[in-house]
């Protein structure tokens, strides 16, 4: 550190120490101060709402701190647990749809990643441009698209009746299909974490493994999976839990006959109006994607992502 | 092996590698051609062998009083939302990477938290918060509601322009005697322009494409994509393929704008 850093750090300091209040009003404090208010009543408040919700007795709109009960608790573990009734199906429909669509992700988002990252160069940008603008489409918009691609007499019948293909069973309606519809929606946040970290391998690392005599085999095995396991590991968390918010997916693909952890309490908020048990539901939900995020951003370096940017 | 059979294999390799990618590619737009080839036909079946096109679901969409209505309150949102979530997400930005405070590594986990929950849980937790805070539900609150997720995007897409900067640039505009407005005025903006403005656009974009946050918070309000869902579910028209594929048009243009400002150096 310079002299100069030094006693400017030490007149920061001195005024600072003067008066709290203004040193609120000065960079960084007055940058970041909005977002942190925002984020502490917005953020924080909503999430303390989900938790203080679910302890209320049935049918509650209002929150009262003297009462409290595990009711919506008990029901919903004892549901899950007997595996019958609605809270069975839910665990297994959603536990399905998770887990299939991580690894769906990974094993089809793994090959484009690594292509992207390595082996293409013509028609780069084109190719990221198609793999972004999904993202940055409404959720509800893409799985109503596939539902016209898919449902009777919709694109993929008329598609296949050109080869006089003709009454096979409907796509619509099962578990798979909501499947698809999460396998789509979030197969983005899989594939560029993975090729974000494929990008950091570097030529001399490989032309060095190829010296030494290593075969393509070794030459995965050995060097490029273990230098994109960063991206492999916050991709999988990152869809398994957006995945377990899939909710529009279940409702549109699902036809409403199958039901995720999330229509379900979509369906407990908005249908039976009771926000107590919803947010019980909810509470589940909660503490894996506050685990999940937080292994994820203690992963995320931001500093290398920006160096990754401009290879 | 010969050269000429060795370059063959490799070429076949890369071959492969692309037609992977553009396999992918394929799926990606998938739903989005369906859309839009939906939006074109007149009748209510498909048919390749006798495709009828028409824009006359386009000219419905236009005419209906309750689109226009739902499309105003969208834009009603998108514009206040976009302009606040680009102030403080690039305010958040440079306080993060362009200064050292105690807690920097707790502001990072607080403020870019938001971007990994579901949505479905901001939008329920917001929608009781904002009962018991007597918020209420409409288009100020959805305001709020979509800053709260938004705000975080924008502050890791400038980050990631803001860390490429060389603070040796503004501790040389400070040794020049450049006050702190003065140094971010003529040297920090400029220098993370492209960051802001491609922010701005994704804000703009996510905004005018929300579903589950003003599902929640809108209350009596349409917005187009709660409209669009309401169709869906209950009482479909025809007229719904064209209304979604008119949103998709604009994020199209904007996401490929975005995309021209991020990569401008590259290709120039």
């Amino acid at each position: 550190m310079s002299t100069i850093d030094t006693l400017r750090g030490r007149i920061d300091a001195a005024t600072e120490s003067d008066n709290p209040l203004m040193a609120l009003v000065r960079p960084p404090y007055v940058l970041l101060l909005p977002l942190a208010i925002l984020l502490l009543v917005m953020f924080v408040g909503p999430m303390l709402a989900i938790v203080m919700f679910s302890v209320q007795p049935a049918n509650s709109i209002s929150l009262n701190p003297t009462v409290w009960t595990f009711e919506h608790y008990a029901e919903i573990i004892g549901g899950m647990a007997s595996g019958q009734g609605v809270y069975g199906d839910v665990l297994v429909n959603t536990a399905a749809v998770s887990a299939v669509t991580t690894v769906a992700t990974l094993v089809f988002s793994y090959p484009a990643a690594y292509a992207l990252a390595r082996k293409i160069d013509r028609y780069k940008t084109v190719f990221l441009l198609v793999l972004i603008i999904p993202l940055f489409t409404s959720v509800n918009i893409r799985v109503f698209g596939w539902a016209l691609f898919l449902v009777k007499n919709g694109v993929l019948d008329s598609v296949v009746s050109l080869f006089g293909v003709s009454n096979y069973p409907t796509m619509m309606y099962q578990r798979w299909t909501i499947i698809l519809g999460t396998t789509y929606v979030y197969m983005p946040f899989m594939l560029f974490p993975i090729y974000l970290s494929l990008l950091s391998v570097e030529d001399e690392t490989i032309a060095a493994a190829r010296d030494l005599g290593a075969t393509r085999w070794t030459l995965f095995r050995k060097i490029i999976l273990p230098l994109s396991k960063p991206g492999v590991i916050i991709g999988s968390l990152f869809v398994f839990i957006l995945s377990l918010g899939a909710d529009v997916e279940a409702q549109i693909l699902g036809g409403g006959s199958i039901f995720t952890m999330a229509s379900n309490i979509n369906y407990s908020f908005g249908y039976s109006q009771n926000w107590p048990l919803g947010s019980a539901q909810a509470v589940g939900l909660l503490i894996i994607t506050l685990v999940c995020g937080v292994i994820i951003l203690r992963t995320i370096n931001l500093k290398e992502i920006a160096s990754r940017g401009d290879a | 092996m010969s050269v000429e059979s060795r370059g063959l294999i490799d070429r076949l390799g890369a071959g492969a590698w692309y037609g992977y990618v553009a396999l992918v590619a394929l799926f990606f737009l998938t739903p989005l051609f369906s859309l839009v080839i939906a939006s074109f036909y007149d009748g209510r079946f498909f048919s390749i062998v006798d495709y009828e096109f028409s824009l006359g679901w386009y000219e419905a969409a236009l005419a209906s009083g309750s689109i226009r209505s739902a499309f105003m309150n969208t834009v009603r949102i998108s514009v206040p939302v976009t302009i606040l979530s680009t102030i403080i997400g690039t305010g958040g930005a440079i306080a993060y990477t362009r200064y050292e405070f105690p807690w920097q590594e707790r502001f990072k986990l607080l403020a870019l938290l938001p971007i990994f929950f579901p949505l479905i849980l901001l939008g329920l937790g917001m929608s009781m918060w904002a009962s018991v805070l007597g918020l209420g539900y409409g288009i100020v609150p959805s305001i709020i509601g979509e800053l709260v997720w938004i705000s975080p995007i924008v502050m890791f897409v400038v980050s990631i322009t803001a860390l490429g900067i060389d603070p040796n640039v503004e501790e040389a505009a400070r040794d020049l005697g450049a006050d702190t407005i003065t140094m971010y005025r003529r040297v920090t903006l400029p220098l993370i322009k492209d960051g802001v403005v491609s922010g701005a656009i994704f804000a703009f974009v996510l905004s005018w494409n929300n579903y589950y946050i003003v599902s929640y918070l809108s209350g009596a309000q349409s917005t187009i994509t709660t409209w669009i869902h309401g169709r869906m579910t209950q009482g479909f028209t025809p007229v719904v393929p064209a209304v979604a594929s008119l949103i998709f048009y604009v994020s199209l243009l904007l996401v490929v704008a975005a995309f021209i400002v991020e990569f401008r150096e590259e290709s120039g």
